[in-house]
């Protein structure tokens, strides 16, 4: 009996898997990104649009050559949007693939283990599409930066844009439903802030926290609908926001009460997915609009990248094209991907211009927070066909300069005791 | 026969100290070593899951429960008391999980079955939701970060070989126990409960105690891998954590002792390779499941015994051998 | 709490709970004939849901008749599922782990092959027209089209009953449940009885899935988020049982409803807890269809 042969086959086999070097060897000069973006489930589409976004970056810029010598190469792994998994991949990137740049991420918690390993390691990593506030406040660390706004930003908008509404149609009460997670209830409380330090008056008659991918809103609805709230905020992303608006429609509550959604609504994804069947009079916004502003590099980004995929892009894809031109920019002013305390001092006040900036303003890189400074814009469906399936886009926007949305010094102080 | 179980033992330590001892001198990069560390610990609680279920046919849905417990223990006492506490909650996460696995124990070991494997379900998915939830204590499905262990564990080498030890030691008791009185008793309750009653042996005692132990060692893995990965995340607690402890189990092999820990190792590397190279990984591993439950159903150890015994004339049990535990 | 308030979320309950329902019965009747434990359930669920918006959308079906190809198409594909793969499992030692582990294998499998058709974008169904509004009955807002689901719930429990108490096919799938071997030897097919009531079953859930589409998001993945909800329900009522799935449709669905409506903050924990509470009182479910062996 030799079973012990059999056993000894398996473990060297093993041992030549564990041991087997799969490393390629690089003669180019080139700057390494490693992108950990979902591409399955939900947050699937994000990942899609981010990846298809990113390459599309880096096709516009190895095509003029690269920068100061290097090309860029650009990997993705699929995250499956989990944490250990993802610190798995990110300790790989590292040490195996010596990656230049951790790159992506959609989930925050994803964000934040992933930070962790960025610190340790000493590895810039460039968030692009990830919302909590806390990875460029209590939990930033010098080797993160963020290319697009967090829920903090998304919030202060919304509590100017409802400091305003009180002008032209006064209201008082405020109801806010949004996911069981840290997410839903950043948002809640960056709004809530915001309108107390804006001095905006109001009375809050109801907080509802469904599960995250939710399929059945009924029940809410139907107990707001009893709150009868001047207004209702929304603090879904995804799919989930499509459920409820189909849901809470013939209930008649978005006529009653006044939807508004600043942080993730405004998403492309709700204006394909329903059409014709998107309410007029919805007020949202996005970290990015295919449709605002209307200038020459947004409209280009857009269409390219409508030209290289057959579908407009979600504002996730903006992110990862900003990351890689930011990642392009300190090359450029450092001459080289692998000094990185160089690097990480020319992210540092970077200044960009990116196709979510209107004119006369340009996107920075607050050298404090490691966070990118942006205007933002809130909208109204109105419709609109020009960006098919949808037939609603966002309009009549109302602008918010960059600086009044950074959070005070006090905000930043609170959340580090805590 | 005795004889030969005991030449297959000796190969299989030695060939765990070579190769496992062997990874951080062969390897300069971080990365192996932190493969080969999930390995360890995967591997010792896919083999504590298999006491449950491949020796006493206690199919368990909700092991994550134990796991999660362990590393929150250590996630939440590092994180608010400093990380010279790491050792310390490494033994809470085994003490809370021994007594949280005696009082969920009572509750489920009274049914048998599907029934079993649905209320361990239940009762992981309902810490899940509570660890999710809780904000304020737990950091919800932010979880942890920033979990460091002291001192000199802090190095990752060092810290590497600290859980080949422990690994090792588990291993070594889960075998003891295998091999002893109980262990018999666990395998005749798994093929006959009713005669097992009637030798004068308590049924229910015994399960409880086996539950105890596995959930104990999933605990400790929990512990230990809070320190390889410094985050921890409620999807840790989550139905699929426990679903993937049954899948290395059963790819290993659940008729063989050394059968899950294989199965744990295969599963981390093809997760590894297939996930580099493809965005279709859930459709790869999904077919790769398909095939080994249509086809290799005894697990790869148990398949390549089998094939084995085919070939040899003095074979007592042909093709049988799948369905009784060798231990 | 005002009556009306406490009609309108018993409705929303009710409304719930149907579809919470239609999804559970199939895997409560898979469970209860068959003895298998459908993991993949909800992946049918997402099949339906796709395939009634392929119906719609490309070839510009009316609305039921695409519940009817989603029934009938995850119907299909749960008879090929069952004939090719789940039947080479059957009576094999440790089963229940390899029909979990078999059946999570689809859906792996499925929800890639979905990404690969469909693509990765959120997809979304209009009501069918005639229920795009809302009924007014003294004071109160009912969308129609909830009011249509909860009535095509009440046919299929009236339908399942008559069936399963009347007809010769339920007199067989209750004998198969039973004693499959005696079945078996009083002639009847017991291989195709097996694959019928798998196709059934797996036709109830796309049935389900496409009656949702109208109201949920159309993506990949959302087939795991109802089988976990479908799982408490079957286990609340005893699993195998079609009352008890049905009883505990209407518990979760209310409990739920009022939840929400007394203590949001903690109404996420109510469909554990209640799962949890009736175990450790009636570790059976409250109608349990057999025995439970006990150890």
């Amino acid at each position: 009996m030799l079973k012990h042969k059999n056993l000894t086959l398996i473990l060297l086999a093993f041992l030549v898997f564990v041991v087997w070097p799969f490393s390629v060897s690089a003669q180019e000069k080139i700057i390494k990104i490693g992108a950990m973006y979902p591409m399955t489930g939900r947050p699937g589409l994000y990942g899609l649009d981010s990846v298809d976004a990113a390459e599309m970056a880096i096709e516009e810029i190895n095509s003029k050559g690269g920068v100061a010598g290097y090309k860029f190469e650009f990997t993705n792994t699929d995250s499956k949007a989990k944490p250990d998994y993802s610190v798995m991949v990110a300790k790989r990137y590292i040490t195996q693939d010596k990656v230049h740049f951790l790159f992506g991420v959609v989930s925050s918690a994803v964000g934040l283990a992933v930070t962790e390993v960025s610190k340790q390691y000493k590895k810039i990593f460039i968030g692009t599409d990830h919302a909590s506030t806390q990875l460029t406040t209590d939990k930033l660390q010098p080797y993160y930066f963020r290319v697009s706004n967090n829920t903090f930003q998304s919030m202060a908008a919304g509590a100017l844009y409802l400091k305003e509404l009180k002008q032209t149609k006064p209201w008082e009460t405020i109801a806010y439903i949004g996911p069981d997670y840290a997410y839903g209830h950043d948002q809640w409380d960056e709004l809530k802030y915001n309108l107390d330090r804006f001095g905006v008056k109001y009375k809050a008659v109801g907080e509802y926290w469904p599960k995250i991918f939710a399929p059945d809103y009924t029940a809410f609805i139907t107990s707001i609908g009893n709150d009868k709230p001047d207004i209702l905020v929304a603090g879904f992303w995804g799919g989930d926001t499509v459920a409820f608006i189909k849901q809470a429609l013939p209930y008649g509550l978005l006529t009653k009460t006044l939807y508004f959604h600043p942080d993730a609504g405004g998403n492309y994804e709700l204006m394909s997915a329903m059409g014709s069947d998107l309410p007029k009079g919805l007020v949202l916004s996005a970290r990015h609009h295919n449709n605002w502003p209307d200038t020459e590099l947004n409209r280009e980004y857009v269409k390219k990248f409508f030209q290289k995929t057959g579908r407009y892009p979600t504002y996730a894809a903006e992110g990862a094209y900003a990351g890689i031109y930011a990642i392009a920019e300190a090359v450029k002013k450092v001459g080289n991907p692998d000094d990185t305390e160089a690097l990480v001092k020319a992210f540092e006040g970077m200044k960009i211009k990116l196709p979510e900036d209107p004119d006369g303003f340009t996107s920075y890189i607050d050298p404090k927070s490691h966070q990118i400074v942006q205007d933002q814009a809130i909208g109204v469906t109105v419709p609109n066909d020009k960006f098919p399936p949808a037939k609603l886009m966002l309009g009549e926007w109302k602008v918010y300069k960059a600086e009044e949305l950074l959070p005070p010094k006090e905000y930043i102080d609170k959340l580090q005791k805590k | 026969m005795k004889n030969h179980a005991k030449i297959k033992e000796v190969v299989f330590w030695a060939l765990f100290f070579v190769i496992f001892g062997l990874i951080p001198l062969l390897e300069k990069s971080d990365y192996h070593l932190i493969l080969a560390n999930h390995i360890l610990i995967w591997g010792m609680f896919a083999m504590a899951f298999n006491m449950l279920f491949g020796v006493t046919g206690m199919l368990s849905f909700g092991q994550a429960l134990y796991y999660g417990l362990g590393a929150y223990s250590v996630g939440l006492m590092v994180k608010n008391f400093g990380d010279i506490w790491f050792l310390p909650a490494i033994g809470l996460g085994l003490l809370s999980a021994t007594l949280v696995s005696i009082l969920i124990g009572l509750l489920v070991i009274r049914v048998s079955g599907v029934y079993f494997t649905v209320l361990t379900l239940a009762f992981g998915q309902l810490v899940w939701q509570i660890t999710f939830k809780w904000y304020h204590f737990t950091g919800g499905d932010d979880g942890i970060q920033s979990i460091i262990p002291p001192g000199i564990l802090a190095n990752h080498t060092v810290y590497y070989f600290f859980t080949l030890l422990l690994v090792a030691v588990s291993i070594w008791v889960l075998r003891r126990l295998v091999n002893s009185p109980m262990g018999l008793v666990l395998r005749c309750i798994r093929q006959n409960p009713d005669r097992v009653r009637f030798l004068g042996r308590r049924v229910r005692r015994n399960q409880l105690r086996i539950y105890v132990i596995s959930s104990f060692f999933a605990a400790l893995a929990g512990g230990l891998m809070a320190g390889v990965d410094n985050s921890i995340h409620p999807d840790m607690f989550y139905w699929t954590t426990s679903g993937e402890v049954i899948l290395m189990a059963v790819i290993g092999g659940i008729g063989q002792f050394f059968g899950p820990f294989i199965g744990a190792a295969l599963i981390i590397i093809i997760q590894d390779v297939v996930g580099a190279r493809t965005e279709y990984w859930s459709l790869i591993i999904g077919l790769i499941m398909m095939v080994m439950v249509l086809i290799l159903p005894k697990g790869l150890v148990g398949e390549v015994q089998l094939l084995r015994g085919r070939f040899r004339p003095d074979a007592k049990n042909r093709g049988e051998n799948g369905t009784t535990f060798s231990a | 709490m005002d009556p009306s308030f406490i009609i309108m979320q018993f409705l929303s309950g009710l409304m719930m709970a149907t579809l919470l329902f239609l999804v559970a019965s199939g895997l409560t009747l898979i469970f209860g004939v068959g003895n298998v434990f459908n993991f993949a359930h909800g992946s049918f669920y997402m099949i339906g849901a796709y395939l009634a918006y392929q119906t719609v959308s490309a070839w510009h079906a009316n609305f039921w008749i695409s519940v009817l190809v989603a029934a009938l198409g995850a119907g299909v594909l749960g008879m090929i599922a069952e004939s090719v793969f789940l039947r080479r499992i059957y009576g094999r030692a440790e089963e229940g782990g390899f029909q979990i582990l078999l059946t999570y294998s689809f859906i792996l499998v499925i929800d890639d092959l979905v990404k690969l058709i469909w693509g990765a974008e959120y997809k979304s169904l209009a009501r069918p027209t005639g229920f795009r509004g809302a009924i007014e009955i003294g004071g109160l807002t009912i969308p129609s089209y909830n009011l249509a689901i909860i009535g095509i719930g009440l046919v299929v429990v009236v339908m399942a009953w008559l069936i399963l108490s009347r007809t010769r096919t339920g007199r067989i799938a209750r004998a198969a449940a039973l004693d499959r071997e005696m079945l078996g030897s009083m002639g009847v097919n017991v291989p195709l009885t097996m694959t019928l009531v798998f196709g059934i079953a797996t036709a109830m859930g796309g049935f389900a899935g496409a009656l949702a589409a109208p109201l949920r998001s159309v993506v990949p993945g959302a087939g795991i988020e109802v089988i976990i909800d479908s799982l408490i329900v079957v286990v609340i009522g005893g699993m195998g049982n079609f009352w008890g799935a049905w009883l505990g449709a209407l518990i979760l669905g209310e409990v739920n409803s009022f939840a929400v409506a007394t203590v949001p903050d903690w109404a996420s924990l109510f469909n554990y807890l209640v799962m949890v509470l009736t175990l450790i009182f009636k570790p059976e479910g409250l109608f349990a269809s057999r025995k439970i062996r006990k150890v």
